[in-house]
């Protein structure tokens, strides 16, 4: 569970942890029905066929960058974020 | 003309009955020449002047600045967004018992839950008089609250309504669609809010909605479906195959084995996305941001998503990250993309035969959050065995009122073909000029 969480970004209690994982248990516990089914081969991501949609990049403001300047941390027109390392 | 919507009259429903997530402060456009109508939108729908937080607080403060698609279209159409309706944190929920801004609560008993995720939705369909409310289903979160709150929801095909605007779910899987009072509301408003934008590819392959067709003449009802039902549940749709039988629809029981493998494909898949999807809430871009900046990255990622984050959203990360980790992805996220491919497989052999499926909506009636309280996780994603099917499939289906027990409603769901929206509305259009829908007594 603590190397799950650790994937997931989530910092869990002791309390959380002992929750979580008897829920998970219960709940991977009942999936396992999967492996009852046929297997058809088919693993399409959407339920409807979709096609690419491609339209020549056209340049447009629609969007006040302003706007979401000043919805994020910024600092002298630059995103402030943590550090990468 | 005297406006009988006000801020004051939707505040006094709502302290009553909480079915905002946030209301319009000004409503005088209502008064404005040409004639306008009110509608509200899940707050997963984006709206200009509205947050939009999807019942979570880590989307606390987030204003779009521009309209989803639906929003726009129904605004176009000289309609009023009145108000963002409550739900549970994206979508995460059966009973709407998951929001960080309250609970909704069952406007025919303030003791029950108005049902999920788009509670506050149906909840105030039922509450206000010529109400129509954009909401969202992933795996039964339009048909489970109207069959709770006795509304009409209706979930077209998946693709048939533009996403743009929308705060994701499981992409594979989400949908917007309609709660209503009437199917001459349904009729009016699928047509606005349905077609292809440019901004949502899923939307761009459809082919062009019709409202009239065919009379359907035969359902097919999946045996598998008719257990574990609360005998009133069952009762009431008893009754209702007889009424539907006097108008000339004939019912057949049928088997549909797969079914038995739809609500744990379902998990499986929606999880997973899901977890993807809330990769993105990191206290950067949207909504509350994260605390000391000269922490480590993942220590801040982590340090606001665990503060944030309700527990439903953390079970469900957790559970979609196992489920993708390296050994378990064949054995649970393949399988269930090929069990989906299965169940459409079956849906639609079974239509060839009969128009439509149809089956109960839930397996019982609104349950007591005293109730609620006292079920497992598990036992809670299990009561959306018979909503998750259709959803998983993409195909269209609708939730019509069909009985009371005492005063609570009863739903029934019917299932149709992809792109057939047109089958459901005939059913609906027939069953309502027999069947008459009950709203409940408000006071605000």
């Amino acid at each position: 569970m603590k190397s799950v969480a650790r994937n997931a970004r989530l910092k869990l209690t002791e309390a959380e942890i002992r929750e979580f994982a008897k829920d998970l248990e219960d709940v991977l516990s009942y999936f396992s029905i999967l492996d009852k089914a046929p297997d058809t081969g088919k693993h399409d991501f959407n339920s409807v066929p979709v096609s690419n949609v491609l339209r020549e990049d056209e340049v447009s403001r629609e969007i006040n960058a302003e706007m979401l300047r000043d919805s994020m941390d910024t600092y002298q027109d630059m995103v402030r974020g943590p550090k990468l390392t | 003309m005297t406006c009988l919507i006000s801020t004051e009259k939707l505040t006094a429903l709502n302290d009553k009955y909480r079915p905002f997530a946030e209301i319009a402060q000004d409503l005088k456009e209502m008064n404005e020449y040409p004639p306008k109508f009110h509608f509200s939108a899940k707050d997963n729908i984006c709206a200009t002047g509205f947050q939009a937080r999807a019942g979570s607080k880590i989307l606390e403060g987030y204003r779009p600045p521009f309209d989803a698609t639906v929003v726009r279209k129904m605004r176009e159409a000289n309609g009023i967004l009145i108000g963002k309706t409550n739900m549970d944190e994206f979508g995460f929920g059966t009973f709407c018992t998951n929001s960080a801004f309250g609970i909704p609560l069952n406007p025919y008993d303030l003791e029950r839950t108005c049902g999920g995720s788009s509670g506050g939705a149906a909840a105030i369909t039922a509450l206000l008089d010529k109400h129509v409310a954009l909401a969202e289903s992933t795996g039964g979160s339009i048909s489970c609250p109207a069959s709770f709150c006795g509304v009409i929801g209706f979930t077209p095909t998946y693709g048939r309504v533009s996403r743009y605007g929308l705060i994701d779910y499981a992409n594979s899987l989400d949908k917007i669609g309609l709660v209503t009072r009437s199917v001459a509301d349904l009729k009016r408003f699928l047509p606005v809010i349905s077609g292809p934008d440019r901004r949502d590819p899923t939307s761009c392959v459809q082919p062009e909605l019709r409202l009239d067709g065919p009379k359907v003449k035969s359902v097919a009802i999946p045996e598998e479906a008719l257990q574990n039902l609360d005998p009133a549940v069952l009762r009431a749709f008893e009754t209702a195959l007889d009424k539907l039988s006097e108008m000339g629809i004939e019912a057949h029981r049928v088997s549909m084995p797969s079914l038995g493998f739809a609500l744990a494909a379902y998990y499986v898949l929606a999880t997973s996305e899901a977890s993807t999807n809330l990769a993105r809430y990191k206290g950067m871009l949207f909504g509350v941001r994260g605390g000391k900046i000269d922490q480590s990255f993942n220590d801040y990622f982590s340090e606001v998503r665990s503060a944030n984050f309700g527990k439903e959203a953390k079970r469900r990360v957790l559970l979609g990250t196992y489920t993708r980790m390296v050994g378990f992805r064949d054995r649970y996220y393949l399988k269930a993309l090929a069990v989906r491919q299965l169940i459409i497989k079956e849906y639609q052999g079974l239509m060839e035969k009969d128009d439509l499926i149809i089956t109960p909506t839930m397996p019982f009636i609104a349950p007591r959050f005293t109730e609620i309280a006292k079920m497992k996780p598990l036992e809670i994603y299990q009561a959306d065995f018979l909503t998750v099917p259709p959803n998983l499939t993409g195909m269209p289906h609708i939730s019509l009122p069909c009985g009371y027990e005492d005063k609570m409603p009863i739903g029934m769901q019917l299932v149709a073909p992809h792109w057939e929206e047109r089958r459901l509305l005939d059913v609906a259009e027939r069953w309502c000029d027999d069947f008459k829908i009950r709203f409940p007594e408000v006071s605000g």
